[in-house]
């Protein structure tokens, strides 16, 4: 038998414990004391938000802005070079092919 | 005066057909004998990554002397020495369009060619190809005149209506081109010739993608959509106007030429 069990009965351990689960006054007003705090914090921190230019607005994370611009250049990109991509056109070097059959042997 | 004039312009045109002369016979005896030794040869157009290579003999050029003399005005004057031997030069001047020009340096004492030049209309250099060293004596070879192509230029009309060809420049030959080819399925290649200039132009079901020298438009065809290019050492604009007009193409009527040119090969 440990020292604690001979020092605290089981009955008082008990009654200690319910008086913890049991929320008192106490722990009500420092609940609301902190709660209180909390609004106010995060009432400034966006009032800060709001003033904050557009670009500087931590809303969108970074990283989805860095893909969204990503996927923007990719669109961008295969649209402007879509033309040349035609699978159905030849390299012009076919056409160089043909015009360097005409020219004779040997150059 | 005016007598002083005629005949000037009489004895002008004399000496152009006399050198236009001479240097047929110069491109008729090449056609039996050429030098040899070493020959740098230069080729800007058509692209490509190593534009100078060397070679014992000069590069093949298909002269067709009676188109030349038509289009060409052809001056002889004293040439450098090729190779340390003694030339002519002959400068070939389009008398129309915007044609590349030359210039042939013919031995004078062979009456073969040593040196050939191709430049564009702006002097821009095309192609080269001069003899660096040359062996002591001539060699015989056994080359051939060029076939005619009677019935070309008519069956090339009925083809393609609408086709206005560059001025100087006629049908010389028709081959069918091979299925293998890039990827062609077929299709016809058609080579123009102003005597010393060629361009190819195709019919093919496929397009290709406009480059330097290089123009195409959209056909009609009996089979659905076609393809006509036309590819040479002219200005864009020239080969773009030449195509302007064609719409369709019937490549039925260059049956009987491909044939004949295939069964050469």
């Amino acid at each position: 038998m440990s020292q604690f069990e001979s020092e605290v009965g089981d009955a008082e351990l008990d009654a200690l414990f319910a008086q913890a689960r049991e929320p008192n006054e106490a722990d009500a007003g420092a609940a609301e004391r902190f709660l209180a705090g909390h609004r106010v914090r995060v009432a400034r921190t966006q009032a800060q938000i709001q003033t904050r230019p557009l670009w500087v607005r931590p809303r969108i994370p970074a990283k989805w802005l860095a893909a969204a611009l990503a996927s923007a250049a990719v669109i961008a990109g295969v649209g402007v070079l879509r033309p040349s991509l035609a699978p159905g056109d030849l390299p012009a070097s076919a056409a160089y092919a043909a015009y360097q059959d005409a020219l004779g042997e040997g150059w | 005066m005016r007598r002083f004039s005629v005949l000037a312009l009489l004895l002008c045109g004399t000496a152009h057909a006399s050198d236009a002369d001479d240097l047929a016979v110069a491109l008729k005896k090449a056609r039996q004998w050429t030098a040899r030794g070493q020959v740098e040869v230069s080729v800007f157009f058509p692209p490509r990554t190593l534009p100078t290579r060397t070679a014992a003999a000069l590069p093949a050029v298909p002269f067709r002397p009676a188109l030349l003399a038509r289009n060409f005005t052809v001056t002889r004057s004293e040439g450098e020495a090729v190779a340390g031997r003694p030339s002519l030069r002959f400068d070939l001047i389009p008398k129309q369009g915007a044609a590349a020009r030359w210039s042939l340096w013919i031995d004078r004492v062979w009456n073969v060619p040593l040196a050939f030049e191709e430049r564009m209309p702006g002097g821009t250099l095309a192609r080269r190809a001069a003899f660096v060293k040359v062996n002591g004596a001539l060699s015989r070879v056994s080359g051939q005149a060029l076939p005619p192509s009677t019935g070309l230029s008519a069956a090339l009309k009925t083809a393609l209506p609408g086709l206005r060809l560059p001025a100087g420049f006629t049908p010389v030959a028709a081959r069918a081109r091979a299925a293998a080819q890039e990827e062609a399925q077929g299709g016809t290649e058609i080579t123009l010739s102003d005597g010393v200039n060629v361009l190819a132009l195709i019919v093919a079901p496929r397009n290709v993608r406009p480059a330097v020298g290089v123009a195409s438009v959209r056909v009609a065809g009996a089979g659905g959509v076609r393809f006509v290019w036309l590819v040479g050492n002219l200005p864009d604009a020239a080969l773009k106007s030449a195509l302007q007009g064609v719409r369709q193409v019937d490549e039925s009527g260059l049956g009987t030429f491909t044939a004949a040119a295939d069964s050469n090969r």
